[in-house]
């Protein structure tokens, strides 16, 4: 098996290296490849995929048995028939924030039953979702929704979350210190709408003032319940890079602008679904946590 | 509830090819496409996708919604992307050639004004866009219509996927309709209680928390019924040597030359793309109306 993951590893390494040679050795024209990108850009994230798998390859998360099999088969139902049902009934929405509680379900198998349930619910879910309402097959946002489940998954990563929930937030700190810090340094950029150099300062204060937000988050919900806490946190980072995937997948796919595919596509996508993820998947998991206290499995 | 999938048997040229070609096709003409911005390229491609569509001999009634939706967030996602004007920029054109330059505009609520210029290469850019998504919607949304659902496990082993994964993707496709079945009943039975879905009160968190009596029992029965099953399959030792499948999928010529012509297109089109073809093509009276 881990002969094979490495076959796979060296050939996409050697995918990617063709198509960066190929890039230099056509000069310096960089958009010649710009047609294949997606490709390049679909193939790194397999490969961080399997790198992240082989340095984790003797974790039991990534383990797939009977159960998993059968989770995996569930989890998937579910999120067809709920995106489905959800896409069918005529439902009440607040503004731009769509109801959409189906987006739960990845997030909650995931975290539960580990990675690769995870990404399977997300992931053959919204193929069945798209099936039953005849929207056709679309791998980027498939993809997308896979990496939903997969991300909030990693949680069994770590042997105690508490561990876990501490590097989640050094890392969420880092990384907004660091866009922040990048906004600070290189204020002035081209405006998405206006075409014209703009200062876009007040995002870095937006960015600080947020990532604060979510830190603080976390300390508050960790007195509750430890998993509560780590659920939404190992979920929002979830949606963020899932949708952010999909969406920036399309700014090659279809040519979108940035500005298209983050005002039209991942905005309207990511804020609502973090909202209902946030409510939802604690009640889901409260829920399921009394009932595993009963069964005792 | 009734679940119903959208495929129903229709004896076409398309429904008689192995799936796994069908696949093998759909996704070398989507990695295909995106590979240019010449819209007469692009225009031979939606071509080869409305030929699988018609062959497939769906109707515009049963496909409708599908259409008018995807047209709907297409048509949207390229007026903006025409209104922000940066999605070709430095990528499929680097000079523009002004048509008309509309504004100052000004953006309700935030009070932005702008001012929009209509080039050439914007206009031609956002007609590519537009044409290179109806082509990639239209081959994919053929698929669900005319490929069996219960072939879908097979399929993807057939396609190297492991027997595991093969038989979660087949076992999910046949948990639809129970699942479907049990949300039914237990909405019924929350509508007995007085809850009604379609007129949830209160703000939008007090909203989305009210679809939880929904939610919980149909995920919970699932998840505790799914014990049985697991149970089940170890006893009949599942995983422990590979698997036989009760329908068999076997290649025909039919399938072999889509296969070869799927290679090929996705050949043909990543050397012409390396090789600087396909880029942005704007029409000389178009150029020629913006003086250029």
């Amino acid at each position: 098996m881990t002969k094979k993951l490495i076959g796979w590893l060296v050939v996409m390494v050697a995918f990617i290296a063709i198509m960066l040679l190929a890039n230099v050795l056509l000069g310096p024209d960089a958009d010649k490849l710009q047609g294949v990108y997606w490709i390049v850009f679909t193939a790194i994230a397999v490969v961080i995929l399997i790198v992240l798998y082989l340095i984790s390859a003797d974790n039991k998360a990534w383990e797939v048995g009977t159960r998993q099999v059968v989770y995996m088969a569930i989890g998937a139902a579910l999120y067809g028939v709920f995106n489905w049902i959800f896409n069918t009934i005529p439902m009440p929405s607040v503004s731009q924030v769509a109801l959409r509680p189906s987006v739960c379900i990845p997030i909650f198998f995931g975290y539960v039953f580990g990675p690769v349930v995870g990404f399977f619910t997300g992931a053959v879910g919204n193929i069945i979702g798209d099936f039953l309402t005849g929207w056709g097959v679309y791998p980027a946002w498939d993809i997308a929704n896979g990496f939903m489940g997969l991300i909030p998954g990693l949680v069994l990563l770590f042997a105690d979350k508490k561990r876990s929930l501490n590097f989640l937030t050094i890392v969420f700190g880092v990384l907004t210190l660091g866009v922040a810090a990048l906004i600070f340094i290189n204020p002035k950029v081209v405006g998405p709408w206006t075409g014209e150099i703009e200062d876009f300062s007040f995002w870095a204060w937006a960015f600080l003032i947020g990532g604060a937000v979510v830190i603080a988050g976390r300390f508050v919900l960790e007195r509750i319940n430890e998993d509560l806490a780590a659920v939404n946190i190992w979920g929002s980072l979830g949606i963020i890079l899932g949708i952010g995937y999909a969406a920036l997948a399309d700014i090659w796919i279809n040519g979108y602008s940035l500005a298209t595919a983050l005002i039209g596509e991942f905005a309207p996508a990511a804020g609502p679904n973090i909202l209902n993820a946030m409510i939802l998947v604690p009640i889901l998991l409260g829920a399921y946590q009394a009932v595993q206290a009963r069964i005792g499995r | 509830m009734l679940i119903a999938w959208k495929y129903r048997e229709r004896n076409t040229v398309i429904q008689r090819l192995d799936p796994r070609a069908r696949l093998i096709f759909m996704l070398s003409v989507l990695v295909s496409v995106i590979q240019f911005w010449d819209l007469r390229i692009i225009l031979g491609f939606l071509t080869v996708a409305l030929g699988q569509y018609f062959l497939a001999k769906l109707t515009w009634r049963e496909t409708r919604r599908p259409w008018l939706l995807m047209g709907c967030i297409i048509v949207f996602l390229t007026f903006l992307t025409f209104l922000t004007g940066r999605g070709g920029v430095g990528t499929a054109y680097h000079e523009e050639h002004l048509l008309a330059r509309l504004g100052p505009l000004s953006l309700p609520i935030v009070g932005w004004s702008f001012t929009l210029d209509v080039t050439a290469e914007k206009t031609v850019f956002a007609i590519s866009q537009m044409v290179r998504m109806f082509a990639i919607t239209a081959i994919a949304i053929t698929i669900p219509y005319t490929i069996d659902p219960s072939l879908y496990g097979v399929t993807f082993r057939g396609l190297g996927l492991p027997d595991k994964f093969a038989y979660a993707m087949d076992l999910a496709f046949r948990y639809v309709p129970t699942l479907g079945r049990d949300f039914s009943i237990t909405l019924d039975a929350q509508r007995a209680r007085g809850y009604e879905v379609e007129k949830l009160s209160g703000g939008i968190i007090s909203q989305i928390r009210k679809l939880a009596p929904l939610l919980v029992p149909v995920t919970i029965n699932a998840i505790v019924g799914a014990e049985d099953v697991i149970d089940a399959m170890d006893l009949r030792c599942f995983g422990i040597g590979p698997r036989t499948w009760v329908r068999e999928l076997k290649y025909g010529r039919a399938d072999r030359a889509l296969i070869v012509v799927s290679v090929l297109i996705f050949a043909a089109s990543t050397a012409t793309s390396i090789m600087g073809y396909g880029r942005l093509w704007v029409p000389g009276f178009v150029l020629a109306w913006a003086g250029g």
